[in-house]
């Protein structure tokens, strides 16, 4: 019997953002998803119409609300007992979801620590994970500047900061992560990934996550969703839709 | 130096930029907030004691708090006096002639506060009220401090709607700007010329707190 792998979250967007007309469906069914595609090409605004910060767009997105992101139809009583929670009508802080911006937008009165901590502190239910909070910090190594201000960090040590708030969100359904990458080196950026990656793991949270690298959307090894000016392109496994993006690059290097 | 009016003067001063900076605040957000035709309504008439003679607002005010109104009906059945010729009177009437002062600047921090980073922290989980108290608000504490010294300035320096809502009595609604008309009045220009150098130097000191401080904060910022 062939398995059916059931979407954890679908989404659709559609909006008139000057120029550009974003029209895109899409469907996230696995741990870590990309959306792949040029400057000015509509990937942010995708992940901010998935957060409700998008007021001009129109936005239907849907989460499945069995906790477990595959799911087979052996597994479904009559198989269409799928319960989807509308998310759309949701406020943003009530969609049980993460997100790391694409310029970090760091809270500039509080400490890289208290940035990490805001999320726990906030939220309406508490954590049960008491140590979320330093585990993140460790996870991007940022325990010595947690006592910095985001004035006094560089460029990279604050996109850290942001992608650690991010994974400091308690009771996360879903992440979603706008370059994540930007202005880190690659030795530090493919060291974080395996920590990201083993993390992510462990507590079964699936990443959305937007890039205009080819390398960097290859290295996820990740379900990959194409975007060409507004519209969702090929989707599917990294290597078969880059494919053609990576001969391309192959024949400008030789 | 009329002691009594200046003492008077400075509390009401105190009591209305106290008053209004609560007041004013909710006002602020909602302005600073919403692009619709309720807030722009709402900012315009804020803004209509900048533009209008103190007189008209006096009057209007006299009215509305004596007894031909149900308002003013009210007030006199809970107080037992009408409010007119009181300092409550004249506070209620500064709180309305300042408002401009306390919202304007307030609504132009809030704005000033990055969407972006607002969006942020209700993604990350905070509710509306949160976001407000723990970003825009912090982010926006020098709009407080420039709304709170125009407006504790703008109070000490009124004098229409005093004199319309509050009359002159001593000790009870004679404040230092009606205090400085009377001297001219009795021709006692020396009299009248130190309290108006009192309010000058004092409102000058204020202004010069105000943008020095600002100064050191860009300062520090670079």
């Amino acid at each position: 019997m062939p398995e059916i792998i059931w979407p954890h979250h679908e989404l659709f967007v559609e909006a008139e953002l000057g120029a550009l007309h974003l029209h895109v469906t899409v469907s996230l069914n696995a741990p870590w998803t990309v959306i792949f595609g040029p400057s000015g090409s509509g990937k942010s605004s995708i992940l901010r119409a998935a957060c409700g910060l998008l007021p001009e767009a129109e936005v239907e997105f849907r989460r499945l609300t069995s906790s477990p992101p595959h799911l087979r139809t052996e597994d479904l009583p009559g198989g269409a007992a799928l319960v989807w929670e509308n998310l759309s009508l949701r406020p943003p802080h009530r969609r049980a979801l993460s997100y790391a911006p694409q310029h970090a937008a760091l809270f500039p009165h509080l400490s890289a620590g208290d940035n990490v901590r805001f999320p726990s502190q906030v939220c309406e239910i508490p954590p049960n994970d008491s140590a979320l909070v330093d585990d993140a910090l460790e996870l991007f190594r940022l325990h010595s500047l947690a006592a910095r201000m985001p004035a006094q960090l560089s460029g990279g040590e604050r996109r850290r900061v942001a992608l650690a708030r991010a994974f400091a969100v308690p009771n996360c359904r879903l992440m979603l992560l706008d370059e994540p990458f930007t202005g880190l080196d690659r030795a530090l950026r493919d060291e974080l990934l395996l920590r990201m990656r083993a993390w992510l793991a462990t507590r079964n949270i699936p990443v959305l996550s937007v890039t205009h690298d080819v390398d960097e959307a290859l290295l996820f090894n990740a379900e990959v969703i194409r975007l060409e000016s507004g519209r969702g392109g090929a989707q599917g496994p990294a290597r078969q839709v880059l494919a053609a993006e990576r001969d391309r690059l192959l024949q400008v290097l030789s | 130096m009329d002691l009594a009016a200046l003492g008077l003067t400075l509390r009401l001063a105190t009591l209305t930029t106290f008053c209004l900076l609560v007041l004013a605040t909710p006002l602020a957000a909602f302005i600073a907030r919403r692009n619709n035709l309720p807030a722009r309504l709402l900012q315009a008439a804020i803004a209509l004691p900048l533009v209008l003679p103190p007189t008209v607002l006096g009057f209007y005010l006299l009215v509305a708090l004596g007894p031909a109104t149900l308002l003013g009906r009210g007030l006199i059945r809970i107080l037992g006096h009408p409010l007119a010729f009181t300092f409550t009177g004249l506070v209620v009437g500064s709180i309305v002639f300042s408002l401009p002062f306390a919202v304007l600047p307030l609504v132009l921090g809030f704005q000033s506060v990055d969407p972006a980073l607002t969006g942020t922290a209700a993604v990350l989980g905070a509710s509306p009220l949160t976001v407000f108290r723990r970003i825009t608000l912090p982010l926006a504490s020098t709009s407080f401090l420039t709304a709170a010294v125009l407006t504790f300035a703008h109070t000490v320096g009124e004098f229409g709607v005093v004199l319309m809502l509050g009359g002159d009595i001593p000790g009870i609604t004679r404040t230092l700007s009606i205090s400085i008309f009377d001297q001219v009045q009795e021709l006692n220009y020396a009299a009248a010329n130190r309290t108006s150098l009192v309010l000058i130097v004092g409102s000058f000191l204020a202004l010069l707190a105000l943008y020095a401080r600002r100064s050191s904060r860009r300062d520090s910022d670079a």
